[in-house]
């Protein structure tokens, strides 16, 4: 009920005839399920990185690696993009809305190993699909790579997590409903709808013509819109006001944006076909929906930062904050560099460069993926009952992939931005323009190696967490788990 | 009818009518009336509001 806010977790309230939980028995019963999400996720980032390094050196040393074929750019850069997407981002991203959705539905994950089951066949999946195009049975759809014979085992054991998420929802005992909850049930139903739509559309019953490359881009751009947008900020809204002790802002304004975001962001995905022989009025209406993203963006924007006003500080201290506020700051900037990117005046000079690579790792990578570190960061200690081993590690962690996003982005907006300016100009030679990128080129392999350095961190920092879960339990040094450490110690 | 029929049939009528049935069902829960205890629900009696919960790195650490 609307009235129980803020009443105990401590197992002694009944709302709507269901007890709450603690948060201890919540974190506990997500142990297994989201520890598995969370690991498999990350392996599936280790080899999406490697990937990309393979990728981004044959892009100015063609001939790396060039005696294997199956490690051809084609192969590789699209290896890359669907390990990264559906291995680690898609993993990640359950893991975070499972644990979400029941702390905030105040009860403990119904059924675990079901989940679990169905992350085990998810997996399978994302195996079958990358070895398939590594073996090149790409469909050569973007974003929808993987061979047809890997969708279904992917589409049914995510349909199952999406069912759990709901049935989750629906026991809940807190009635009332945190904006994140929003953002996550929308996300759990618009991906299948997108995922299906897009399988359907594309690949089992294909559409002709530039109906298939407006279809391609609806998905695509929905993917990051729709699937991990409000995964991210469903995140935000929640950790945020966790870690520093305050609420947000406006809950008024968080209402507003998640609303404003359902009804504009479908719209966006024509934006990237600009140009291309489609009716012009589906085109302006991608561009006048695409600008009118700047309501839902304005409003989280200042949402959190009014929220966050006075406790910048607190960044040092706590590395959930330091990667949320990093992705929050980035998703603003994303969403601004999108809008921008949408006109026709800018993309005239933009699309076909690498400025369009920069901006979707601005919103996949600097955005996204930071918010999930930050969340992992949370929830790792929590339902492992374990401190972080190493603070090095985690300064290592954030430094690494911090300045390797930097680095990545800055300099290949802009050289995108140039690179279109000279493919305008009639006057230069397209070998030229091919020449001018190659020093920016090998700066973006550099980056990519901080990311590498900065992923291998934090798995380390991992794996030593997961260590520490066999050794017998000693009373920490209370630092995060500061009541439940001291209970579960006492009991023991 | 083909299937594609199907999926922009869904599209385009049964998405916008689930949005609208969630927002009816929304206003109607009360879900938009208290939203100063709206904003309240991360928080709880075992971390309550000014309770801070991550800091572990350098400085005064909880």
């Amino acid at each position: 009920m609307p009235g129980d806010v803020g009443a105990g977790s401590g197992g002694d309230v009944q709302t709507g005839g269901v007890q709450k939980a603690a948060l201890a028995e919540i974190d506990a019963s997500c142990r297994v399920p989201v520890l598995f999400f969370f690991l498999s996720g990350l392996g599936w980032l280790i080899a999406g990185s490697l990937l990309a390094i393979v990728a981004s050196i044959k892009l100015h040393s063609p001939g790396f690696l060039g005696a294997w074929e199956w490690l051809g750019f084609a192969n590789v850069r699209t290896a890359h993009l669907n390990t990264v997407i559906y291995g680690f981002a898609s993993q990640v991203s359950v893991g975070v809305s499972l644990w979400l959705m029941c702390r905030l539905c105040r009860i403990p994950l119904p059924a675990p190993g079901l989940v679990t089951v169905a992350n085990l066949f998810y997996n399978l999946g994302v195996t079958v699909g990358v070895v398939g195009i590594l073996r090149g049975d790409s469909t050569a759809i973007e974003w929808l790579e993987m061979p047809r014979y890997a969708t279904p085992i992917l589409f049914v054991s995510y349909a199952l997590i999406a069912v759990w998420t709901i049935v989750t929802f629906r026991l809940r005992a807190e009635r009332h409903l945190y904006v994140s909850q929003w953002y996550l049930l929308a996300a759990v139903l618009w991906f299948p709808w997108l995922y299906g739509t897009a399988q359907v559309m594309l690949l089992l019953e294909p559409v002709r013509g530039v109906v298939q490359a407006a279809v391609n881009w609806w998905f695509a751009h929905n993917v990051l819109g729709l699937w991990f947008t409000p995964i991210g900020l469903a995140s935000i809204y929640y950790f945020i006001p966790k870690v520093i002790g305050r609420p947000i802002h406006s809950y008024y304004l968080s209402v507003l944006g998640f609303w404003s975001l359902a009804l504009f962001y479908n719209w966006n995905g024509m934006h990237h076909l600009v140009g291309g022989p489609l009716p012009a009025w589906m085109i302006t209406i991608s561009i006048v929906a695409s600008v009118m993203m700047l309501i839902p963006v304005i409003t989280v924007a200042i949402n959190h930062h009014f929220t966050m006003l006075g406790h910048f500080g607190k960044m040092r201290q706590s590395p959930t904050l330091r990667f949320i506020v990093f992705g929050a700051v980035s998703y603003t900037l994303a969403s601004l560099q999108g809008v921008a990117s949408a006109l026709r005046s800018v993309s005239e000079v933009t699309h076909f460069t690498h400025h369009t690579i920069a901006h979707a790792h601005l919103g996949m990578y600097a955005f996204f993926t930071m918010v999930m570190f930050g969340a992992m960061y949370y929830i790792l200690p929590r339902i492992t009952q374990r401190e972080w081993p190493s603070n090095g590690l985690i300064s290592l962690h954030f430094w690494g992939v911090a300045l390797g996003i930097v680095l990545y982005v800055v300099p290949m907006s802009l050289m995108g931005f140039l690179q279109g300016t000279k493919l305008n100009d009639p006057t230069i030679r397209f070998l030229d323009v091919v020449q001018f990128t190659l020093p920016w080129l090998k700066l973006r392999t550099v980056a990519g190696l901080l990311l590498v350095v900065g992923h291998v961190a934090f798995v380390g920092n991992v794996a030593w967490l997961l260590v520490r879960m066999f050794e017998p339990y000693r009373k920490p040094v209370v630092r995060i788990l500061t009541g439940e450490a001291e209970t579960l110690a006492a009991g023991k | 009818m083909p299937v594609i029929s199907f999926i922009l049939l869904g599209s385009v009528v049964l998405l916008p009518a689930v949005a609208l049935w969630a927002l009816r069902w929304a206003t109607a829960a009360g879900q938009f009336r208290c939203p100063d205890k709206a904003a309240l629900l991360p928080f709880d009696e075992s971390e309550p509001v000014g309770v801070e919960t991550d800091l572990i790195l350098g400085g005064n650490r909880r």
